[in-house]
């Protein structure tokens, strides 16, 4: 080895060693003082330098393919840090090399280089730590006033739950059933709780309908029926021409949510695919909630009655493909019907948002 | 004695080395510095009357700047996953890792960490996330590199996994 190599090896701190026909090592450049430390002062001069540094038998099978390939250019291992006999962090790295047809292994103490290395993936990382709270913290927040905007919501609906036999419960289940269709039909996180919004505020219209006639125990007659059926167009009046996604969709299942699949409905007889798939979902889980739940004109049906009443609605009143869905999700859609009960409205000091929250969508596959 | 070679994985920042730290040398530190490559420990157990000696791989976390090396893996005997409870998006990347290491080195044995219980209050793993983890059958642990919460616990479960394994 001359002055020159000797210097050029002192300057990188690095020690150069060639393979062996037994796939041991031998030392070709002048031991430094940390590689005789991890070498045990063993100074044989052949080494199988995987058993003193086990990170090494990683990158061994590595740098024979590399060697056997005869590329040039060099192939790292990556950096490993030892213990050197003072407790100090020593930052080693392996490099593969063809030379003259020799299998040729450096080890380089990488020193201030790995230290700038850290320096820089440290600032990175902190960077993307501060990143990731910042978004953490917008998406917070971003929930917060999604829980205002449905606290307003519920508090609105339930202005007409003083007149009539709907209780904020079925509001509020209305909503959940809504949003577990619309998980379950692959919708956006956004459309997702717009939905359970919207879907609240389905009968708000009745708001504009005389109390004789709402609260009216017995059959409507036709005239007042047809009194009745205004309600959709109040509520879409009310809840529309505004530039907010959630009342604009709000607005529609005012309006849609009593047509009919078979085009019988009201207010415009829309049918099939006309009627906007927000209020073909709406109808649904209306059906559903009215029948499983006493009202003053019924009883509860169970199960398997509202089951097979619902089935027979297939394609008449109801979206077949949408109510296939929601026989699929019925688990779900019973855990909400048992989980928001008027008992628990009533207490008049529970937060609504609450009540919403109890409900982990997150069930919903 | 037997030894084994383990690996502790996750994203950057989750705790992997002061997991190692707290239970190899009782020690722990708030700030966060970041691992760069691979740190080698070694920790020795006796489970059942059987000496297991450990030889304890902590690599870099993944992050957009660096990929865990396939090589890592070679030869490996078992894994911690760890995951930080305040940083959702780790659950995730523990999520891919562990199915990078069962396409590399087959079912091995493992232990989920989920760590920092005690900022219990800002964990932001949700419900959902729990439950999908518990689904796999693996052990989780919630665990805190700076109270000492359960950190013993994974290391000595893997040892009594690897000893099963072993036979």
């Amino acid at each position: 080895m001359d002055k020159l190599e000797e210097l050029i090896y002192n300057s990188f701190d690095v020690v150069v060693f060639k393979k062996d026909t037994n796939g041991k090592f031998i030392i070709h450049s002048r031991p430094t003082d940390w590689l005789l430390f991890f070498l045990n002062h063993n100074s044989e001069g052949t080494y199988r330098l995987t058993q003193y540094f086990p990170y090494l038998g990683c990158f061994i099978d590595e740098a024979e393919r590399h060697w056997k390939s005869g590329k040039i250019e060099a192939l790292t291992s990556g950096p490993w840090v030892e213990a050197d006999e003072k407790g100090h962090e020593l930052a080693l790295e392996a490099s593969a090399i063809k030379i003259d047809g020799e299998d040729i292994l450096l080890l380089q103490n990488l020193g201030e280089k790995y230290r700038q290395e850290v320096q820089r993936l440290q600032s990175l990382r902190e960077g993307l730590l501060s990143q990731e709270k910042l978004e953490n913290e917008i998406a917070k927040r971003t929930r917060h006033v999604q829980q205002q905007k449905e606290q307003i919501a519920i508090k609105l609906v339930s202005l007409t739950s003083y007149r009539d036999e709907e209780t904020e419960a079925h509001v509020k289940r209305i909503g959940l059933y809504a949003a577990a269709m619309a998980k379950a039909l692959g919708w956006d996180e956004q459309r997702i709780d717009d939905i359970r919004i919207a879907a609240t505020m389905h009968d708000i219209g009745k708001i504009g309908i005389p109390d004789k006639i709402l609260l009216k125990k017995g059959k409507l007659t036709d005239e007042e029926f047809e009194i009745m059926k205004q309600h959709t167009e109040i509520g879409a009046n009310l809840l529309g021409d505004s530039n907010i996604p959630v009342l604009n969709m709000a607005s529609t299942i005012a309006l849609c949510h009593h047509e009919r699949w078979d085009g019988q409905g009201y207010p415009h007889g829309l049918r099939e695919k006309e009627i906007p798939v927000t209020a073909r979902i709406v109808c649904i889980v209306d059906k559903y909630d009215a029948l499983i739940h006493e009202r003053v004109y019924k009883k509860a049906f169970s199960e398997d009655v509202v089951t097979k009443l619902m089935k027979e609605m297939s394609g008449r009143s109801l979206d077949p493909e949408l109510l296939e869905l929601f026989f699929e999700l019925l688990p779900i859609m019973q855990r909400i019907c048992s989980e928001v009960t008027d008992k628990v409205t009533d207490n008049r000091n529970q937060d609504p948002y609450e009540l919403l929250e109890e409900i982990r969508l997150s069930d919903i596959a | 004695m037997i030894q084994k070679k383990i690996c502790l994985l996750g994203s950057f920042a989750v705790g992997k080395t002061s997991l190692i730290q707290q239970h190899i040398n009782s020690l722990f530190s708030d700030k966060y510095l970041t691992t760069v490559g691979v740190k080698i420990d070694k920790a020795v157990f006796e489970i059942d009357g059987k000496q297991l000696s450990l030889m304890i791989w902590d690599i870099a976390g993944e992050d957009d700047f660096t990929n865990i090396r396939p090589a890592y893996l070679r030869g490996l005997d078992g894994y911690i996953i760890v995951i930080d409870g305040s940083r959702n998006s780790t659950v995730h990347k523990a999520l891919s890792i562990h199915q990078k290491v069962v396409e590399s080195c087959g079912e091995i044995p493992v232990v989920f960490a989920i760590n920092k219980a005690d900022i219990k209050h800002e964990w932001e793993v949700t419900e959902e996330q729990f439950s999908q983890l518990k689904r796999t059958d693996y052990p989780v642990f919630e665990t805190s590199a700076k109270s000492g919460q359960s950190v013993d616990s994974i290391f000595s479960n893997l040892g009594g996994q690897l000893l099963q394994h072993h036979g």
